[in-house]
């Protein structure tokens, strides 16, 4: 019986594949698929945080046409919620119980391989038949001493939501440098009408846009390994963005709000920018009207580019199977799976062929994501970046805004942290 | 003199009355709360002009908990997570605090003190160590495994608690007993178990709760939807970018109502089961 | 017949029927009883917590940091002199300790005045008494997020009663001001914590003999009185044990905190439980967390040690 059906779902599988040359790289991976297929089979585990509705249906229906494709693979999902991520693949690598595939992050990339949780696919990544369309910023992400570590399934571009119609009223267009932006706040905060100009997210999550402005004023966090935050432009970049919320241009809470408070502020009338990436498009979407909102570019600061893009990787924890878990890992870099988790989620695709797709260039709302994209940094890549960042940054910023501490202790405190985090 | 204790007993009674309500109102309020959000839909929740009653009442929050997350498959986890460890905490336990309570030997202080040491030591810490001795255990991402790693947090709270209770009790009444010809079990089971009945329950109540509510350790514990507990499941629908207000409230109520359901039961059978004991004998 | 009956066999006097019971009839009157009771429990805290707790301890002498692997090895004291001058730990220790008196006190006040009304048993005690259970059952995951709902600056309806009965001018921020942060999450561990001191002080209460009431009320003692006389001090152990655990429970358990605060704005609500969790899976730096977690340990245990010795005293 097992044994009838196995014959039967190959039998349906080559059909399938033979189906399946439509386009060039879909032709060139079905007959690579087909060389390959032997030597996949067996069970993968793959830890992700995805956890909201949308993703996991995204998720959903990529293992659904996986399944299909490679149908003597076992594929387990196993979720674990982003917050608590890193402790769970802590003790996976401590206890030596890893997953097959992990989600990773640019951010936390340095921090996995250092404590050795994550396999390199150099080889496989340099022979592999997509790779062309997957320009090299693609890999910078995932590189750490030469090594790739991941391929990239999708990507967030920093961009900014902005109440149209506000900025109709107020006779403004979408600023483009810092000192328009702060103008813009200034035209429309009305404490009358309870109106903020900016969402500043300055409570959990925070701390990434204290690197941003950081670097956008000129000065690097870290060079070689080394500290080298310029203690005067740091001062300039950090007085510049307290400087919203002690003139009152932000919202009160700012200290207190994180990803959910900026955006039920922006959604419930209170602030007119907010700055994000791509990844919440479809939650502002579903709750506001297209005259409401708008997308844009962030402003650039005085240096530099305020604007990052970051790629979602995949990469393998362990050696073991890992013909199957290649599959897996390679897959989301496909068409298909990339254009059905946009449709699903709004996500961006990391592969220039998927972001030239119609759907995507056509559309838009995704116009200033697309002039991101090509602008954008990278996210810092050191070993110890998240732990400053949320341990030693952000509480000295959020000490400024409350009044606890000037801009110069702060920034004393940040370039002292980093010298002990490194 | 007559009628003046009369009066303050009236007044001790509107005392009464005056602190319930007020404590009940701080108890349920938020409850209700929770209750009214998850029948209102999400534009009605994240909105500038405040909705105390639902203008459109929705059940679709608990439609979409009940097709997304799993749900009775992580509720059937938890509850036999929860009764494996009430039943090993509260047997081993309870004896243990017996002893405790009743008996002066060498180190017993310092026993006592032992059980609290899991409890003093930081879950921070203990999560990896644990890890690897339910991997070597061969039990990690089972319920038994994890009822086994509850049990170990929430037993000293057992034995703490249910050693107060039998410290409560004085010891002349098994004396008295055991006079009359009762072994010290005998007497145990006659006299102690039926004065320490409410205790038991509480103590029981609270290790149910306990485990019931647990987090961190499920997490770290199990991988699996085949171990998964609820409040897992219940703090995966806190998205990165999304905090469905509406299922998430949906979720609190949902998993209140099984545990009141739960202990309802177990409590009503309990307390037969002891008083039951206490006639006969 | 049921295993119930088995139980209730009123002697040790030997029944051919059950040797089980009479053989622990028997063993209840031997000198092992006392121990035989304990070492089931005593086995299984011991096979799961001396490896945790001594691998705990010997963190905190080692540099252990997974991101540098190579850096590693045993270092002395030199973690806990750091923590000496460690900023960040000084103001989470100071913290913790207005955490963990404010919260014990307020939840066990509350929890005591709710507990000796519901004993007095008037009309709908039996309604409240589950009413007042039911904060302590809605899961922290759950529960953090509705009270932050609750008093959200844009959404809460906290602030709206408030501002409609005119305490407030216009909505507040109360986790974004430290010195409101504080009081609002000890609000909230108030209302999640009391009626675990509910539960078991009036199970305490009910185990008390009704006759010594009468007697005292024969001789004329009004309510306070016998509150005073005969409920504070044969609740002592229940009081002693409930507020022991608690302690430990408010200085051990982060969740609460994680979702209100993260230890926000600046150091305001950080503290000792998050700091080392924190610093194990931020910055991966397990030595350190292992000595934070130590201190904690010790105070824990010194604070145990002398508070049930003070009270042992007062009570001889």
């Amino acid at each position: 019986m097992r044994k009838n059906s196995r014959i039967s779902s190959g039998l349906s599988r080559r059909q399938f594949l033979k189906g399946l040359g439509v386009s060039g790289a879909g032709l060139m991976l079905a007959q690579a698929g087909l060389m390959r297929l032997a030597a996949q089979a067996g069970s993968i585990n793959y830890w992700h945080h995805f956890t909201s509705e949308s993703e996991f249906l995204g998720l959903e229906a990529i293992m659904a046409q996986f399944k299909e494709r490679y149908p003597d693979i076992d594929l387990i999902q196993e979720n674990i919620p982003n917050a608590d991520f890193m402790a769970r693949f802590t003790a996976g690598v401590l206890a030596d119980t890893r997953a097959n595939v992990s989600m990773v992050t640019t951010e936390r990339l340095a921090d996995m391989v250092a404590m050795e949780g994550l396999v390199p696919i150099t080889d496989r990544v340099n022979s592999w038949e997509l790779r062309e369309y997957f320009p090299d910023n693609r890999w910078t992400g995932i590189t750490v001493d030469g090594e790739i570590y991941g391929v990239p399934a999708f990507s967030f571009v920093d961009w900014m939501y902005y109440r149209k119609d506000w900025f109709e009223e107020a006779g403004i267009t979408p600023p483009t440098t810092l000192d328009e932006f702060r103008a813009a706040c200034v035209a429309l905060t009305d404490p009358a009408q309870g109106r903020y100009g900016f969402g500043m997210r300055a409570g959990g999550g925070g701390q990434a846009f204290i690197a941003d402005m950081i670097e956008a004023f000129g000065s690097p966090l870290v060079v070689d390994g080394e500290v080298a935050i310029d203690r005067a432009l740091a001062i300039e970049a950090m007085d510049f963005w307290s400087g919203l919320y002690k003139d009152g241009l932000v919202p009160p809470s700012a200290p207190g709000d994180s990803y959910r408070q900026i955006m039920e502020g922006f959604k419930t009338g209170q602030t007119g920018m907010v700055w994000h990436h791509t990844g919440s498009l479809a939650e502002i979407q579903a709750a506001m009207t297209p005259d409401q909102f708008g997308t844009a570019t962030k402003p650039t600061g005085p240096a530099d580019t305020l604007t990052r893009t970051s790629f979602l990787y995949n990469g393998l924890m362990k050696d073991e199977n890992a013909d199957a878990a290649w599959a897996w890992v390679s897959f989301w870099g496909e068409n298909d799976p990339a254009i059905t988790f946009l449709e699903a989620t709004g996500y961006f695709p990391a592969s220039t062929a998927v972001a030239d797709d119609a759907r995507i260039a056509e559309n838009p709302i995704y116009a200033p994501a697309i002039v991101s994209a090509a602008q954008g940094k990278l996210p810092p890549q050191f070993i110890g970046f998240a732990g400053w960042s949320q341990e030693i940054a952000l509480p000295a910023f959020q000490r400024i805004l409350t009044g606890e501490s000037t801009v110069e202790q702060a920034v004393d405190e940040m370039i002292s942290g980093l010298a002990d985090a490194l | 003199m007559f009628s003046n204790l009369r009066r303050t007993k009236l007044l001790f009674d509107l005392l009464t009355a005056a602190i319930l309500i007020a404590v009940t109102l701080f108890a349920i309020f938020p409850l209700v709360w929770t209750f009214l959000t998850s029948l209102k839909v999400e534009a009605d929740i994240v909105t500038s002009t405040m909705q105390y009653i639902p203008e459109r009442v929705t059940f679709d929050n608990y439609v979409a908990l009940w097709q997304r997350s799993g749900f009775p498959q992580l509720v059937t986890n938890s509850l036999i997570v929860t009764t494996l460890t009430m039943t090993i905490c509260m047997s081993i336990g309870s004896l243990a605090a017996y002893s405790l309570s009743r008996f002066r030997f060498f180190f017993r202080d310092q026993m006592l003190l032992l059980y609290l040491v899991v409890r003093m030591f930081p879950a921070v810490l203990m999560i990896i160590p644990l890890f690897i001795i339910l991997r070597n255990l061969g039990m990690l991402d089972s319920r038994f495994g994890l009822a086994l790693a509850y049990t170990t947090f929430l037993m000293p709270i057992c034995v703490w608690m249910m050693k107060g209770f039998f410290d409560a009790i004085p010891v002349d009444l098994e004396e008295a007993a055991r006079i009359d010809g009762c072994t010290r079990l005998g007497a145990l089971n006659r006299i102690v178990l039926p004065l320490v009945r409410s205790g038991l329950v509480a103590t029981s109540v609270f290790i149910g709760i306990a485990s019931w509510n647990e987090f961190l350790f499920a997490l770290m514990l199990t991988t699996s939807q085949g171990s998964r507990t609820w409040p897992v499941g219940l703090q995966l629908m806190v998205g990165e970018f999304q905090l469905p207000w509406g299922t998430l409230s949906a979720g609190g109520i949902i998993s209140i109502v099984p545990i009141i359901i739960f202990f309802s039961i177990v409590q009503r059978s309990l307390i037969r089961g002891i008083t039951a004991g206490a006639i006969k004998g | 017949m049921t295993s119930s009956d088995v139980l209730e066999a009123p002697t040790g006097r030997a029944d051919p029927a059950f040797p089980l019971f009479s053989l622990l009839g028997r063993l209840s009157e031997s000198r092992g009883w006392a121990y035989f009771l304990i070492i089931p429990s005593l086995i299984l805290i011991m096979v799961v917590v001396i490896y945790p707790v001594i691998s705990g301890i010997l963190m905190s002498f080692q540099e252990l940091r997974l991101t540098r692997p190579g850096s590693n090895g045993y270092i002395g004291f030199e973690h806990y002199i750091d923590l000496v001058s460690d900023r960040i730990f000084l103001r989470a220790l100071q913290n913790t300790v207005v955490w963990v008196i404010g919260g014990v006190t307020s939840q066990f006040l509350l929890g005591l005045i709710t507990a000796l009304a519901l004993n007095r048993g008037i009309f709908g005690s039996r309604l409240a008494r589950i009413v007042v259970l039911l904060p302590w059952i809605l899961p922290t995951v759950a529960a953090g997020h509705m009270w932050a709902l609750m008093l959200d600056p844009r959404l809460g309806v906290i602030n709206d009663i408030l501002v409609r009965l005119g305490f407030l001018d216009s909505y507040r921020a109360w986790f974004a001001d430290p010195s409101t942060a504080m009081p609002a999450v000890l609000v909230v561990a108030l209302w999640q914590g009391f009626p675990f001191f509910t539960l078991m002080l009036l199970a305490g209460m009910q185990g008390i003999p009704d006759d010594l009431y009468e007697a005292a009320s024969v001789d004329g003692a009004n309510p306070l009185q016998e509150f005073i006389h005969i409920t504070l001090p044969l609740l002592r152990p229940i009081i002693v044990s409930t507020v022991v655990l608690r302690v430990i429970g408010l200085v051990n358990a982060p969740d609460l905190l994680i979702i209100l605060t993260n230890g926000g704005p600046g150091d305001a609500t950080q503290m000792l439980s998050l700091y080392a969790f924190n610093k194990a899976y931020a910055s991966f730096d397990f030595g350190y967390a292992g000595a934070i977690s130590v201190v904690m340990f010790i105070i824990l245990m010194v604070f145990t040690i002398v508070y049930v010795r003070a009270l042992r005293a007062t009570q001889e």
